[in-house]
């Protein structure tokens, strides 16, 4: 019998998930900005510490974070299988590389911007690139999903590969867009401007302070997607995911919520495209393809679809096995044994496994929601449960 | 008497199956009626189209002065009309309180924004929302049951959940699906009782569709049957149970009989 | 009309032209203007290209035709699973890959043939029942082992499944072919011949003496045998068929092994005509092969065929014509395509919409 619940893990979460985030974060901060470049550190804590967690694969490893919460409103709230997420990251990175570099020389607008005025292209301070990285974001999501949402789920998931497919080409190929150069093809855009911070200019080689501010839009995403889950447009998205039927003849608009998923969602898209515009320095066209949108799902369904912690916990876990896990763990291996095996790619099997082993059987995740796991396991619900549940007598 | 909805003409087809035939049907204010027929008389199709989830072939539906014929479904619901289903389907996964919150959906206003920052008028909100839920489980006998699951509820309570959920949107007319199904002697009667006092103290009408006979004469103030999908009798519970056509379809003809 | 036990059957009238509501009679007008638009469009864009350019018109219509009989066996795959359980199995087009590979080393390395002579061809005709039973094998296992358990799952977890399963035979893809692309001889005879000043390569022609004949057969498999009517049964409704003494399971299992025979046989026409494999050979294709289902009518066999050959030679044109977008954005032309048939019209060309009862 199924468990019962007064409060779900959302109302728990709500204060105090900050100071316990806060202190992490702090702690890893000062870990990583002061304690790992100390002199007094020993070598071998040192080398250890860069074979395995270098802090440009945190920094990398939360913006997959980032991503996957956006992600997790679409798939793990609405119950929406997106699989064309990357387009979002990409128009995000490129929003960064047109409104934070010298991509638009023959242009000079600068509008708070870290660089000198006289700079050629256009300049505009990072914090408002982020904010309009993920509203041009959250507006294509609604462009894409305006005519494609009423689509039932396995036609939404093909057409969202589509997209997912189509805008990473179209900047693919950017270098001649019907005339005009939209992206630098395949050179890509070398060089976003530093962030400002009051007091100093975060360039690309600033882990320890741009671990802060992944982290704080990290918490943004985190208190976006608490707060919405909790009111009215997260339980819309709950219904949805679980009768959408039933939904609509209860009041709720049914494109106007999912189009809200779809947006919120892709916001968070922006805000990661920006964020690793910055962390690499540039923005280029082959990093955008449909293997990441896939790895973003994978990451969501490890982490167990909706619930905001499991979701941190499955893209980091992932990110960090992809970006930095695989090769360090292969280098050590190879060492020991003498071998010669190439543990980097072994990432398709990685992610593909993942997902099958998931589905068949921890469906509900690492850390499930607990409502979660109720709807997936559905299907085995024992007949005598189901029918001596139904022939209790009420009050 | 006003009719608080009106189904004028209406006809269903699917493909080459004329499911529902011309059929024309008035619910009056505060009224209790009742739709019957044997299986397969197009009952809940006709049903569906009154709440919108399907679009007849032809025919319109009036509800207060408007036309609403082409509105989807959840803006039916919004402007007052309320369904509850054959096989239950509440969202099981949620609380009792929280399936009356989707409910409420339409009538509240908070935006993205609100949400996220928690303003004083979205807390407000949904402190009266969470108030009125608490009040309309309390009316529907299943006040206790605010935060458990509604998969975990037994089967009359998730019943009554159902309609609760329904009261929820505030609705003028509350179309019940075979509301009784599965209940027993003792459970019909209390949801007889129930359905009176919800129409004596609310400005609700109340259709069913039902197949339980002690329910339908000892409830509805009139009767309509459809057979076939064409309506073949109208009227009180006494001119039905005595209407031969009425009994003919349910129970056929004596052989020999001439047609 | 006859009554029953209280069971009664509706009458079932000459189809009235009913109109709908002013809401639907407004959208089916929008859906007509715009399937008449872009036919109209699409029309105009063939004349030009046709007037401008005659030869090389005919000659990139007969290769787009040609990959497009590939896109169809690939299609059919497709169409056979989605109308059978509903599912789209994304890991198909990777099959396609897989089989590619696998010929290529039978042909090439287990059986050391690499010319057009009658050894060659023996081995082709032998390789084609190998990869076929390979497909076959290869599917059903899938099924078997990953598919089934979730059968009565909610939908977003066989979903989910069969991308993980997609990543999966890419990775088998990636440490049998390797990384980068390989080339391969061909056993199919080289040389052309002229229709005028058109050029009809003899791997043309092979591949639709190869293909049609499958194609027949399976359309003989599907609508005279027993197993084919099990199949088209259970496809329309799971639990009558069980009640009718079919067995669901054996049938569904037959329903994969054709589709995965069919990938098998499309692999091997791809890697002898083109020659070349890589390991994301399944990803590129197995959109456009889905892509043609879909056009055609997801679920219908003949929609598939029509869809394959018709986005071939959409394909074809695109890359080969003066007045069009070229080779680079041909994914994006078949993915729009995609998405224009999904949102105006989800039955496709030769589908049937169908409604879903509450």
């Amino acid at each position: 019998m199924a468990k019962t619940s007064v409060a779900n893990n959302v109302t728990r979460s709500n204060r105090k998930w900050i100071i316990g985030y806060s202190i992490t974060g702090f702690i890893l901060f000062i870990t990583y900005q002061f304690l790992i470049p100390w002199e007094g550190l020993p070598l071998g804590v040192y080398d250890a510490v860069y074979r395995w967690m270098p802090p440009s694969a945190i920094n990398e490893s939360l913006v997959y974070v980032i991503m996957a919460l956006g992600l997790n409103i679409v798939v793990g709230y609405a119950g929406l299988l997106d699989l064309g997420y990357v387009a979002f990251w990409a128009i995000g990175g490129y929003c960064a590389g047109w409104f934070m570099s010298e991509f638009f020389y023959f242009l000079n607008i600068n509008f708070f911007g870290s660089v000198p005025a006289e700079a050629p292209g256009i300049h505009i301070n990072f914090w408002m690139v982020l904010l309009l990285g993920g509203f041009i974001c959250a507006f294509f999501g609604i462009l894409i999903g305006a005519p494609t949402l009423r689509l039932k789920s396995d036609y939404l998931a093909l057409v969202t590969l589509g997209f997912g497919e189509i805008i990473p080409q179209v900047f693919f190929n950017g270098e001649n867009f019907f005339g005009y150069n939209i992206s630098n093809g395949t050179k890509g855009i070398v060089g976003v401007d530093p962030i400002p911070v009051g007091v100093k200019d975060l360039g690309p080689f600033d882990f320890g302070w741009k671990l802060l501010i992944f982290l704080l839009l990290t918490a943004i995403m985190v208190f976006v997607s608490l707060r919405l889950r909790k009111g009215r447009l997260g339980r819309a998205w709950l219904a949805i995911r679980e009768d959408e039927l039933a939904a609509s003849m209860m009041g709720v608009p049914l494109m106007r919520t999912k189009l809200a998923s779809y947006a919120v969602g892709a916001f968070a898209g922006g805000l990661g495209g920006v964020a690793f515009a910055t962390h690499v320095n540039g923005v280029y066209a082959e990093r955008f393809n449909f293997t990441i949108s896939i790895f973003l799902l994978a990451m969501v369904v490890l982490g167990g679809m909706g619930n905001v912690w499991g979701v941190i916990l499955g893209a980091f876990i992932l990110s960090w096995v992809n970006g930095n896990g695989l090769t360090a763990f292969g280098q050590l291996y190879n060492e020991q044994f003498g071998t010669e095996v190439d543990f980097a790619s072994f990432t398709f099997l990685l992610f593909g496994l993942v997902l099958i082993l998931m589905m068949l059987f921890k469906r509900e995740g690492l850390l499930p929601e607990s409502r979660l796991k109720l709807m997936l396991h559905e299907d085995e619900l024992d007949d005598e449960d189901a029918s001596a549940s139904k022939k209790k007598v009420g009050k | 008497m006003a009719n608080v909805l009106e189904a004028q003409n209406i006809s269903v087809q699917f493909g080459g199956l004329l499911a529902v035939n011309n059929v024309t049907f008035n619910i009056p204010n505060k009224s209790i009626v009742s739709l019957i027929g044997p299986n397969g008389a197009g009952k809940t199709t006709f049903f569906n189209v009154l709440t919108g989830l399907y679009k007849p072939s032809a025919g319109k539906i009036v509800y207060g002065e408007k036309e609403i014929t082409d509105l989807p479904p959840h803006k039916i619901a919004e402007i007052g009309i309320a369904r509850t289903f054959q096989n239950i389907r509440l969202f099981g996964l949620m609380t009792a309180q929280e399936n009356l919150l989707v409910a409420m959906h339409s009538h509240l206003k908070a935006g993205i924004t609100a949400t996220i920052l928690r303003t004083p008028k979205q807390r407000k909100e949904e402190r009266e929302a969470e108030a009125k839920a608490q009040e309309i489980l309390d009316f529907a006998g299943v006040g206790k049951w605010t935060h458990e699951f509604a998969r975990n509820l037994s089967y009359g309570d998730q019943r009554r959940l159902e309609v609760a959920r329904a009261l929820a949107l505030n609705p003028k007319v509350l179309l019940l699906d075979e509301p009784t199904a599965g209940m027993n002697a003792q459970e019909s009667q209390v949801f007889i009782e129930f359905i009176n006092k919800l129409v004596a103290e609310r400005d609700i009408a109340v259709m069913l569709i039902e197949h339980d006979m002690k329910v339908v004469m000892a409830l509805s103030q009139r009767i309509t049957v459809l057979d076939q999908g064409e309506k073949i009798a109208e009227g009180s519970p006494d001119e039905i149970k005595s209407n031969p056509r009425v009994i003919e379809a349910y129970l056929g003809r004596p052989k020999g009989a001439k047609k | 009309m006859n009554k029953g036990n209280g069971v009664t059957l509706a009458k079932v009238v000459e189809a009235k032209k009913f109109s709908g509501t002013p809401g639907q009679i407004r959208q089916q007008r929008i859906e007509r203007g715009g399937a008449i638009g872009i036919s109209a469009l699409f029309a105009v864009w063939m004349l030009v290209n046709l007037i401008k350019a005659p030869e090389q018109f005919a000659q990139v219509a007969i290769s787009g035709l040609r990959n497009g009989l590939i896109y169809a066996l690939i299609a059919l795959g497709y169409t056979l699973v989605y109308g059978i359980i509903e599912l789209i199995n994304f890991a198909h087009g990777d099959l396609f890959m897989l089989s590619a590979v696998f010929s290529s080393f039978f042909i090439t390395y287990w059986m050391g043939a690499e010319e057009s002579n009658g050894y060659g061809w023996f081995t082709f005709g032998l390789c084609l029942i190998a990869v076929m039973v390979f497909g076959a094998v290869v599917n059903v296992l899938i099924e078997r082992l990953a598919y089934r358990r979730l059968r009565h799952a909610p939908r977003l977890a066989p979903l989910i499944t069969a991308v993980g399963m997609s990543f999966l035979l890419n990775f088998i893809g990636l440490k049998w072919n390797g990384s980068t692309p390989r080339q391969w001889p061909t056993v199919i005879p080289s040389g052309d011949i002229y229709i005028g000043e058109i050029r009809i390569s003899m791997i043309t022609i092979w591949l639709f003496l190869v293909g049609f004949p499958l194609l027949l057969a399976l359309n003989y498999l599907v609508t005279n045998t027993k197993q084919g009517k099990a199949m088209r049964a259970t496809s329309q409704d799971r639990d009558a068929s069980t009640l009718m003494g079919i067995n669901v399971n054996k049938t569904i299992a037959f329903t994969f092994a054709l589709g995965g025979a069919m990938a098998g046989a499309a692999g091997l026409l791809y890697q002898q005509s083109i020659g070349t494999t890589s390991y994301n050979l399944g990803f590129q294709l197995g959109l456009i092969a889905f892509t043609s289902a879909v056009l055609g009518g997801i679920g219908n066999l003949w929609g598939a065929v029509v869809g394959g050959l018709l986005i071939g030679l959409i394909q074809g044109l695109n890359d080969g014509l003066p007045f069009a977008f070229g080779q680079a954005w041909s994914q994006s032309v078949v993915f729009t395509i995609l998405i224009i048939i999904l949102v105006f019209k989800p039955a496709g060309l030769l589908g049937k919409a169908v409604t879903e009862k509450v």
